[in-house]
């Protein structure tokens, strides 16, 4: 979505969120809030009048690696968190590009790559601040690993795209970098990857494309062979490498329209055979990336994947997001009462709301 | 209000079997697990998601609360009525509707028993991974409705990881379905927030559980301190060096001394405190664990470490933390059983806190904990004959919330609010933040039917300070949304 001449404010701190949230209350502004601004194409198409960017509001509020809990202001990049936590052997597992923000991962909560083996990103989000629509700073969740304190709040901001409130600080969970990372790939296609799902335990991602499988492998590097040994008795021609990215090839890139599939996983053989050869899905998470050529192909795919109960929004390129959330007078509600004067990203989510 | 027809109404769609009203009845269902007595009006014991919502709507057309109850095991008196309540129990919903290996999930109604679907989903090397103290017990829908834990959510984490998808009748008898069994669905979480809302929102008729493979190689160790603070530094020292295990527990001296004399674990009971640890994974890594928990061990003084050797042995073990809650009756006929968390490199330093403060209050603290979350549970054994002994209990249970709150902490982490904790969230939350909770749960219960005065303290309301700018009340904003957008 172009975005470009739009007005653009980057306050420095919280209280200049709230400030310029309530003059776009006030004035009817249309505001849309970007992070690294890797995800702007993942909503229903609609005008904005402002940007408001969190890149200024990058510190790390606190961090004590042996709590295993980074809280940091939502402009802080991947990249800046990832470099913080290296050092301590940690990771906050949402592969997420480096220039995207903490900010925007809550905010976008796509599907990650890892997930069979690190969860969504929704269970790793602790605590968030954010300010709402007209201005108010509120506080939700807590920094512990569990808490039943109130309503979760946090879990209704992941995902919600700058819809109800503009996150500007969040606590997140961390886990131990693995000691040992390996990619495993084969030929073979969803035979070889349905396969490695069953026979290679604790498997951290299996990802089939095209007629390629991809088993990412992370943990103690004894157990990384034993589970390599396993992959290669049914792909004895594996080919075996610690140094790739995981996914290692992205086929749906080279396509103007990018598309992220999610149904129950026994259904995505089913979508991923109808969207024809450059699509990636993840084994027994039921997600996955579509290229399309076209809106035309994307409607088609995305009216197949909606049959099975499943959403395909588009995450590079025009077609929007899809979809129909349930309960909408809740979904409604919800959205009045963070953001009464209705001006962050109006129309912009699901179903154009 | 008539509670008279709404009798009749229920026992015209529910049969007259299913619907109580007399002073027994009533009287049983008017407490949980917690302290808190109540009261209620009707019970009703609907079998089929149909009957839940017939059960909603008279309620609505009566102008009934609704207390939605599942095997009433809860401590924080979530499902204690209050007034002329309808109380709505779930126990006869015990069907697992569906398993599916093939999506690793399943569905069940409410009423299904934790350990029921652990049972019979282990054949298929699964297993439902929230595992409270309760769960012979407690059903799927009561830990969806407070996001239970359990000793293997250090690794697997709370409830609301396990759920991807429910239907929920909401106050109005509409029933809706949130989530997916993808990773993405249309729209906000709802799903997330109908977790742990400790059926404010709604009643739950079906839950989509994931399931978690069993883990290939699992080790349960034994280790003995000589106090629990040890035990706390070494659980903390764990966690700093990266050693996340799949559980991790501790129990005291006097927890230790009675759950022997009751279960007969195997836990040494010249012990100031154990800790249960389990490991899982794969061979390898397992035993790299192991040879590092030794290490972290040894060096906070562990007087001792035993790995079981037979599933027997494990089992022995777990059923010693099992049973721990039930062999605090050796002490005293009385108990209360506190739920927080704090930051897990504060513990030993809190723990100390609540053997001070019950000290100060002439009271025993027993202490049986999630160690390795940073989760307390200390627990006050009494007996309420005792003259003025229910006032220094809430006096030091005030005190160490605070405590815990003071160091990073929050008020519960697994039993919910529900009644005995909602004047504590102040402690948490500001006005603004507790006047937007009360905003979403607004959102799904507009006339405020469902379990009301539970959760949020009586100040909260929605309306003081959302719409404080915008000068209308809810409605009249949402009235405002175009609503061509939607439909």
């Amino acid at each position: 979505m172009d975005l470009t001449g739009l007005p653009l404010t980057t306050p420095a701190d919280p209280n200049a969120v709230a400030v310029c949230l309530r003059a776009a209350s006030a004035a009817g502004e249309r505001v849309l809030v970007v992070g690294g601004a890797t995800q702007l194409d993942r909503a229903d198409p609609a005008p904005i009048d402002r940007l408001l960017s969190t890149r200024a509001l990058n510190r790390v509020v606190a961090y004590e690696p042996a709590e295993m809990i980074a809280v940091v202001e939502a402009g802080c990049t991947i990249r800046d968190l990832r470099l913080l936590l290296a050092p301590h052997g940690q990771e906050w597992p949402v592969d997420a590009p480096d220039e995207a923000t903490v900010g925007g991962v809550i905010a976008t909560g796509a599907a990650v790559p890892r997930q069979l083996g690190v969860g969504p990103v929704r269970d790793s989000v602790l605590e968030v601040d954010c300010i709402t629509g007209d201005g108010r700073a509120l506080h939700t969740g807590g920094r512990t690993v569990k808490n039943v304190s109130g309503y979760g709040l946090p879990r209704l901001l992941v995902g919600s795209l700058g819809t109800l409130a503009v996150i500007v600080q969040a606590a997140v969970k961390l886990r131990p970098a693995p000691r040992a990372r390996r990619t495993v790939t084969a030929a073979g296609g969803l035979l070889v990857a349905e396969g490695w799902l069953r026979s290679v335990p604790l498997a951290t991602a299996i990802l089939v494309h095209d007629n390629m499988a991809e088993l990412r492998l992370e943990g103690w590097p004894d157990d990384v062979r034993a589970q390599t040994a396993r992959a290669r008795a049914s792909a004895p021609d594996a080919a075996v490498s610690d140094q790739l990215a995981f996914p290692a090839l992205t086929p749906w890139t080279r396509h103007p329209i990018v598309a992220e599939v999610s149904v129950a996983p026994s259904q995505l053989g089913r979508v991923l055979a109808a969207a024809g050869p450059d699509a990636g899905g993840l084994i027994g998470i039921g997600a996955g990336w579509i290229g399309f050529d076209d809106l035309q192909a994307l409607r088609r795919v995305r009216q197949q994947v909606e049959a099975l109960g499943g959403v395909l929004p588009v995450t590079h390129g025009p077609g929007g997001l899809g979809g129909r959330p349930p309960a909408p007078a809740i979904h409604r509600r919800i959205k009045a009462a963070f953001d009464p004067a209705g001006i962050l990203a109006p129309g912009r989510f699901w179903a154009g709301m | 209000m008539s509670v008279a027809a709404a009798l009749r109404q229920l026992q015209a769609s529910l049969g007259a079997a299913a619907v109580a009203a007399d002073p027994l009845t009533r009287g049983l269902y008017a407490r949980d697990a917690s302290i808190i007595e109540g009261s209620c009006a009707l019970v009703a014991l609907p079998a089929t998601a149909e009957e839940v919502r017939a059960c909603v709507t008279i309620a609505a057309r009566q102008g009934l609360s609704v207390v939605p109850r599942g095997s009433g095991t809860g401590l924080a008196g979530g499902a204690t009525p209050l007034g002329d309540a309808l109380v709505v129990v779930t126990t006869r919903m015990t069907r697992i509707l569906a398993i599916r290996p093939e999506d690793r999930c399943a569905w069940v109604e409410p009423g299904v028993l934790n350990q029921d679907l652990a049972d019979a989903v282990r054949p298929l090397g699964l297993t439902f991974a929230p595992d409270p103290s309760s769960q012979q017990a407690s059903t799927i829908g009561g830990n969806v409705a407070t996001n239970a834990g359990g000793p293997h959510c250090l690794r697997h984490g709370v409830t609301s990881g396990h759920v991807l998808a429910l239907d929920l009748v909401c106050s109005d008898g509409a029933t809706v379905r949130l989530g997916g069994l993808g990773p993405l669905a249309a729209g906000y979480d709802l799903r997330g927030v109908v977790v742990g809302s400790e059926g404010t929102l709604g009643i739950v008729t079906a839950i989509c559980v994931r399931l978690t493979p069993l883990a290939p190689v699992v080790r349960t160790c034994l280790l003995a301190f000589p106090d629990p603070l040890a035990a706390a530094r070494c659980v903390a020292a764990c966690i700093a060096q990266g050693l996340v295990a799949a559980a991790m527990e501790c129990l005291d001296r006097a927890s230790v001394r009675a759950v022997e004399q009751y279960v007969h674990a195997g836990y040494p009971e010249d012990a100031g405190a154990v800790l249960l640890v389990e490991l899982e994974g794969l061979a390898d890594g397992v035993e790299a664990e192991l040879r590092e928990l030794r290490t972290i061990a040894d060096a906070h003084g562990a007087v001792s470490m035993r790995v079981a050797g037979d599933e027997e042995e494990r089992a022995r073990l777990w059923k010693g933390r099992k049973h721990a809650l039930g062999a605090m009756a050796r002490y005293a006929p009385h108990y209360y059983l506190h739920d927080c968390v704090v930051p897990r490199t504060r513990l030993p330093e809190l723990l100390a806190a609540v053997y001070e403060i019950a000290a100060r209050h002439r009271l025993l603290a027993v202490n049986m904990f999630h160690a390795g979350d940073g989760n307390l549970h200390p627990l006050f054994v009494f007996d309420r004959a005792e003259e003025g002994v229910l006032e220094r209990v809430l006096a030091a249970s005030r005190e160490i919330l605070e405590r815990c709150v003071a160091a990073g902490g929050v008020v519960s982490g697994e039993h919910g609010i529900g009644l005995e904790k909602r004047d504590f969230l102040p402690l948490l939350f500001s006005a603004a933040d507790l006047g937007q909770q009360a905003c979403v749960r607004q959102a799904f219960d507009p006339d405020r039917r469902m379990n009301p005065h539970k959760v949020l303290p009586s100040g909260a309301r929605c309306g003081d300070f959302a719409m404080a700018q915008g000068g209308g009340d809810l409605a009249a904003t949402v009235s405002m949304l175009p609503e061509g957008t939607w439909v």
